[in-house]
């Protein structure tokens, strides 16, 4: 009896501390859109138990002591809450919680600084995350959304479309590289491009300056920039269209479906149009005597630019076997009229160029593959698209699009229907392993193909000459990261480079006319580089970071064998490397509640060797590229933000960049270059943003959000050459440009409505000697965004 | 509503203030003022900084330059584009853009009564290969080296800086060999010009490789006209000049001397079975003179012509590969003499010259036609030498400091 009383207790003991056991909280967070907010932490006060909310914003916290307890609520872009609620014995308490947006974020317009990815942000390296969401309802492209980003600059030849030129603290073109959810965009040819490519389709957009992390893998030099797309598993529509000045139309779609069962599919589609007809001042040449009729305010005839594009992935998430396994297809097309050279007094009529993509993809990811912690991703994609350019038109055009018409086979710049493949593949796969909480590995890999193909039907001839070109490239990355504890991580990594050049030159054996051999050339390289990168939380808001990165450019391939236009190839470029410091520094501070400020800095210290520069070749013809100068940048850059309640927030940038020639002894020379330690030109190195923007909340109806929001550019004068040379020079003036917007936002988000005037006070902006970008110009934009969860 | 209208004030002027001071980034001409020229000299060096790359040379002037030095460091005219060549005639200095196939500005400077070099117009020509003074005028050709089988020519007003006529010439039609004739340079020889060219294939990743390395050609045009009057053909040596090179020479006497670098080439290879060589065209004749040869690798021990520069008197000075046989690299000076076909190195020269001048534009004699003066580019700085036109000896004369000396001119004012 005795027993049996002991063991019933017991047992109901047992089974009161299951049942006690037994007692959760779980639900799900959302935004005041209704959508889900993933990576929210929730803890219970004054005990241990906590959980992170998924990506569909579900949380689940299991074993928690029935009674009154308090739950703290906190996430990065939201306003913090507390809960009190009183747990029974064994109570599943649902709980779904809504949650504000905190005052710095509700920001509609601007660039926030401070990162939506807190993720992003608690990284050793030196980031700055865009978020794309708050963008939306602006008719910005990725490029002008990272143009507000300090230490980037973005420079233009002209409107949509327009050839650009991305620097990122000094480095320029392809020493900065782009990915597309971690996957090197080096292959994607003139259809998906930043400057077409929407800023809607993007979830946000991380900017790595100088040493890039060992995930994102391949040859970046100065730095990298991933865009993340949406990886959003519910079912949701975004649409927008925009229109404005000429003749501008740019429209998105973005969908998504996810069944019960992980069935997905994702859509993204997108296009602009534009006449990019814009007024210039010019001076206008007689189509005959080539006299000038000066000053001229005329407008461009000949700069039409469209493309189109839509992505589309069909799979399953959330299996066993696969957390995802997407296979899609991007197809795409652009047109591209060419209005002038490299100077405005060139001027084309009829001169285009137009190219597409077809390259399907896969994507697989698994978590927790064999053992917890081990986590394995592959990708993969091949472009079969072409590009070509069409110059038949034996013409010569002048700014009053008149234009003397001769007879016979010419062209305006160089007789042309080239149409070539490049024929590029690329795969990355990534392994990684959590072995504890403290130690996590890390093994990369990219590899890409390239094998270009082209003819000309002009010239059917010309054929057998066309020996295919190919190169392979690897780059294995190894990664070890220290997580000691939440204030402070390291990683350390190192990466083999490694690229394999075939290309066989035709000759002609007997000397005879029409007599062709080939010869096979083969050359290659092998590169080792290292790095590490360090962040320690002095206070939870006070942030330190730094890193060193020794790292390598392999030539790209069009660098080695031209792209059948302007540029000669030069099959024996060197890889080019830079030993790269960095040091940042972020805090944040309250006064009094209401104010809230953050502070960003960054110092960086470049030393590149064997920079890939261009220069003419040997005849004069056409440009090429070889391994000449050396050349070292400091640079700082800093971001201060502030903001009031929900009511205002302004922040202000400034990049300084003193990228000097280290370049003693030119080739062949014994004398001290007269440019050792000049200034490099033709680069802009001063240069901010400022932005403010006030909310207006609950207008006309509640829920109803109205923004007025400022943007201004600045970017110091700069010589054309160099600045030690000379005295009477040439110089990209002194830049302003100023934007307004105004965001009426519906039903929480639903419907919006945005006006933008684009350079206000109609400056005068140039980015390239001479060349003009548009002046004053108004868009409109119109946005639904549903979201079912 | 006081404090709004306040801020909305504010924000206009800002507005306002942003939108005052634009600057332009155009070039400019300066106002010029006619006067009698007083017979002074000025010389145009024209100079690229060294290891600078893409950008248009410095002008600089002097009035002498037998000694002393410049400097392109804080001194000196930038232009715009990145290859420039320059024709002086008529009392007008010519800066002529090489654009890549764009057309561009041609800029026109003069020399005001104070000697200062100022741009007094600039109108829009074509990239062109081949640049000449013809009569008052200025002979630019555009020779396309692929694609359109037309080549340009542009007869330039050099008082009114403005195009005065302008011809197609077919050069598929004229090399006639399935090839294409691209005209090396042109020279003014009586009232005809004549305009050597190489056979080039213009395709297929060899556009300068040539099926036919052992001919060359003269193009004879009638002048104003245009008109094609006659090809002279030879079969002795390769293709006459060079491209973006003058490859003829006109003595006092009228005649016409022609030289081969003997460099035409297939894909690579190098293949001429000629010699480089010296032929000639005498006075009022249109064939070559078959009497005549003056075999320059033979006499100079194997070495090859890269460039010409006529000093007077028959003198002629080369510009030699530096090693026997080679196409490229380094220089060696000669001076010969082309009626009694001597041959001599020069001597006062520095071991290595990496470039010279522009031998193109060569009016660079002393006032005393004494003395011609070239530029020499070396691996330990760049000075103006003077040549000694009787003796053939060189002597240092100007320093250019940290610039490539790319060409030098004579003004008078």
């Amino acid at each position: 009896m005795h027993i049996k009383k002991i063991l019933l207790t017991g047992i109901l003991s047992i089974l009161s501390l299951f049942l006690y056991a037994q007692s959760s909280i779980s639900g799900k967070l959302k935004d005041a859109s209704g959508a889900p907010i993933p990576g929210v932490s929730i803890k219970v006060q004054h005990g241990t138990a906590y959980a992170v909310s998924n990506v569909e914003g579900y949380y689940h916290i299991k074993n928690i002591h029935p009674g009154k307890h308090t739950l703290l609520i906190s996430a990065v872009g939201f306003k913090s809450q507390k809960k009190e609620l009183t747990l029974k014995d064994g109570e599943q308490l649902q709980l779904n919680i809504d949650l504000e947006n905190s005052i710095s974020e509700i920001n509609a317009v601007s660039v926030i600084g401070r990162s939506a990815s807190q993720e992003v942000n608690r990284q050793a390296f030196n980031v700055t995350a865009i978020d794309a969401k708050k963008l939306y309802n602006s008719t910005l492209d990725l490029s002008h959304a990272l143009d507000r980003v300090s230490g980037v600059r973005v420079r233009e030849t002209g409107g949509l479309g327009s050839r650009m030129n991305f620097s990122l603290n000094g480095f320029t073109g392809r020493q900065v590289k782009f990915f597309l959810d971690g996957v090197p965009m080096d292959n994607f040819g003139s259809s998906f491009q930043l400057n077409n490519i929407p800023i809607n389709l993007a979830e946000r957009v991380e900017v790595y300056k100088g040493v890039v992390p060992i995930w994102l893998g391949a040859d970046a030099l100065g730095g990298a920039i991933n865009i993340v797309t949406n990886t959003n598993r519910n079912t949701f529509v975004d649409v927008s269209y925009s229109f404005g000045s000429f003749n501008t139309h740019r429209s998105t779609l973005n969908a998504g479906y996810t069944s019960k069962t992980g069935f997905t599919v994702q859509v993204n589609a997108f296009q602009n149009y534009s006449d990019n007809n814009y007024k210039v001042w010019v001076n206008v040449a007689d189509i005959n005597t080539g006299d000038y009729y000066p000053k001229q305010h005329i407008k461009r005839f000949h700069d039409t630019y469209h493309n189109e594009t839509v992505i589309a992935n069909v799979g399953v998430v959330g299996k066993k076997w696969a957390d995802k396994l997407l296979v899609g297809i991007t197809l795409g097309k652009n047109y591209s009229e060419i209005q002038t050279g490299a100077r405005m007094v060139s001027v084309f009529g009829d001169w285009h160029r137009r190219g597409d993509i077809v390259m399907p993809s896969i994507k697989y990811q698994v978590k927790d593959m064999f053992v917890k912690g081990l986590n394995f991703s592959l990708t993969g994609n091949y472009n079969l698209g072409y590009e070509q350019n069409i110059d038949t038109m034996y013409r010569r055009y002048n700014w009053f699009q008149q234009y003397k018409q001769y007879n016979g086979k010419g062209s305006e710049r160089e007789r042309s229907m080239y149409k070539f493949r490049n024929n590029n593949g690329l795969a990355t796969a990534n392994l990684s392993y959590q072995l504890s909480q403290r130690h996590s590995f890390i093994l990369n890999d990219v590899f890409s193909t390239f094998s270009r193909s082209g003819k000309d039907e002009l010239f059917p001839n010309d054929e057998k000459y066309d020996q295919p070109k190919k190169v392979r490239k690897n780059i294995l990355g190894l990664g070890y990261k220290f997580d000691y504890s939440e204030k402070w991580n390291t990683s350390v990594f190192v990466k083999n480079y490694s690229q394999r050049n075939s290309y066989s030159q035709s000759y002609n054996p007997s000397g005879n006319w029409g007599d062709v051999a080939y010869k096979n050339q083969e050359s290659s390289f092998n590169k080792v580089g290292y790095g590490v990168a360090s962040t320690y939380f002095i206070k939870p808001s006070l942030q330190v970071k730094g890193s060193y990165e020794k790292s390598y450019r392999l030539p790209e391939t069009e660098e080695l064998f031209g792209d059948l236009i302007n540029l000669e190839g030069n099959v024996n470029l060197k890889p080019e490397s830079s030993n790269n410091y960095n040091l940042g520094i972020s805090y944040q501070v309250n006064i009094r509640k209401d104010h809230r400020l953050s502070f960003d800095g960054n110092l960086l210290y470049r030393d590149a060797k064997d920079f890939i520069r261009p220069m003419l070749n040997p005849n004069q013809t056409k440009q090429t590229n070889g391994n000449l100068a050396d050349v070292t940048n400091l640079g700082v850059d800093g971001e201060v933000r502030y903001s009031y309640k929900q009511l205002f927030t302004a922040g202000v940038n400034m990049t300084y960049q003193n990228l000097r020639n280290n370049t003693r002894f030119e080739d062949g020379q014994k004398e001290q270059s007269p440019l050792y330690r000049d200034r490099i030109p033709n680069m802009p190195y001063l240069f901010g943003n400022a932005d403010a923007s006030l909310f207006f909340h609950n207008v006309l109806k509640k829920g109803n959000t109205l923004t007025l929001g400022y943007n201004f550019l600045y970017v110091h004068a700069y010589y054309l050459s160099w600045p030690s040379q000379g005295d009477e020079k040439l110089e990209i003036p002194r830049q302003f440009c100023q934007d307004v917007n105004l965001v009426y936002s519906l039903a929480n988000g639903r419907y919006n409505i945005a006006v933008e005037c684009k350079n206000l006070a109609d400056n005068r902006l140039y980015d390239n000697f001479t060349l003009q970008k548009p002046g004053r110009a108004f868009y409109a934009k119109v946005r639904y965004f549903f979201n079912k969860n | 509503m006081k404090k709004i209208s306040k801020y909305l004030f504010l924000a206009a002027g800002i507005v306002f203030f942003m939108s005052a001071c634009d600057k332009e980034d155009t070039l400019s001409t300066e106002d010029f003022k006619e006067y009698e020229p007083q017979g002074r000299t000025k010389y145009i060096i024209t100079a690229t900084p060294v290891g600078t790359t893409g950008i248009a040379d410095y002008l600089l002037t002097a009035d002498d330059v037998s000694g002393g030095s410049i400097s392109t460091s804080g001194n000196g005219k930038e232009q715009d584009g990145s290859y420039r060549y320059y024709l002086t005639h008529k009392g007008r200095f010519f800066s002529l853009l090489y654009g890549q196939g764009n057309p561009g500005d041609v800029t026109t400077y003069r020399l005001t009564e104070g000697g200062k070099l100022v741009m007094t117009r600039f109108f829009q020509a074509e990239t062109v290969q081949v640049l000449a003074k013809v009569q008052d005028e200025l002979l630019l050709m555009k020779v396309p080296r692929s694609g359109n089988e037309n080549a340009s020519f542009y007869r330039i007003d050099a008082l009114k800086s403005r195009v005065n006529g302008e011809k197609q010439v077919n050069i598929v039609q004229l090399a006639a060999n399935g090839e294409r004739a691209h005209f090396t340079w042109a020279t003014q020889v009586g009232n005809k010009v004549f305009a050597p060219y190489m056979s080039i294939k213009g395709c297929c990743g060899d556009a300068f490789g040539t099926a036919y390395p052992d001919s060359s050609w003269i193009a004879v045009f009638s002048y104003p006209d245009l008109n094609l009057e006659k090809v002279i053909r030879d079969n002795r040596t390769s293709f006459i000049g060079n491209y973006f090179n003058n490859g003829l020479a006109v003595t006092e006497k009228g005649d016409v001397y022609g030289y081969s670098p003997a460099s035409a080439k297939n894909g690579s290879q190098y293949t001429s079975t000629k010699p480089s060589a010296i032929v000639r065209v005498l006075n009022g004749t249109t064939e070559f003179d078959q009497s005549y040869f003056f075999n320059v690798r033979e006499k100079s021990g194997g070495y090859n012509i890269s460039s010409q520069m006529y000093l007077a008197n028959n003198k002629m000075l080369l510009m030699m590969y530096d090693k026997p046989g080679a196409f490229n690299g380094n220089l060696k000076l000669a001076v010969v003499d082309l009626v009694s076909q001597t041959f001599d190195w020069v001597k006062g020269v520095p071991e290595s010259v990496i470039s010279t001048s522009a031998p193109y534009n060569n009016n660079t004699l002393s006032d005393d036609g004494k003395t011609a003066f070239i530029g020499l580019n070396t691996p330990s700085g760049n000075w103006i030498y003077k040549i000694d036109i009787a003796s053939g000896t060189f002597t240092p004369g100007m320093k250019v400091e940290g610039g490539t000396i790319t060409a030098i001119t004579k003004m008078i004012y």
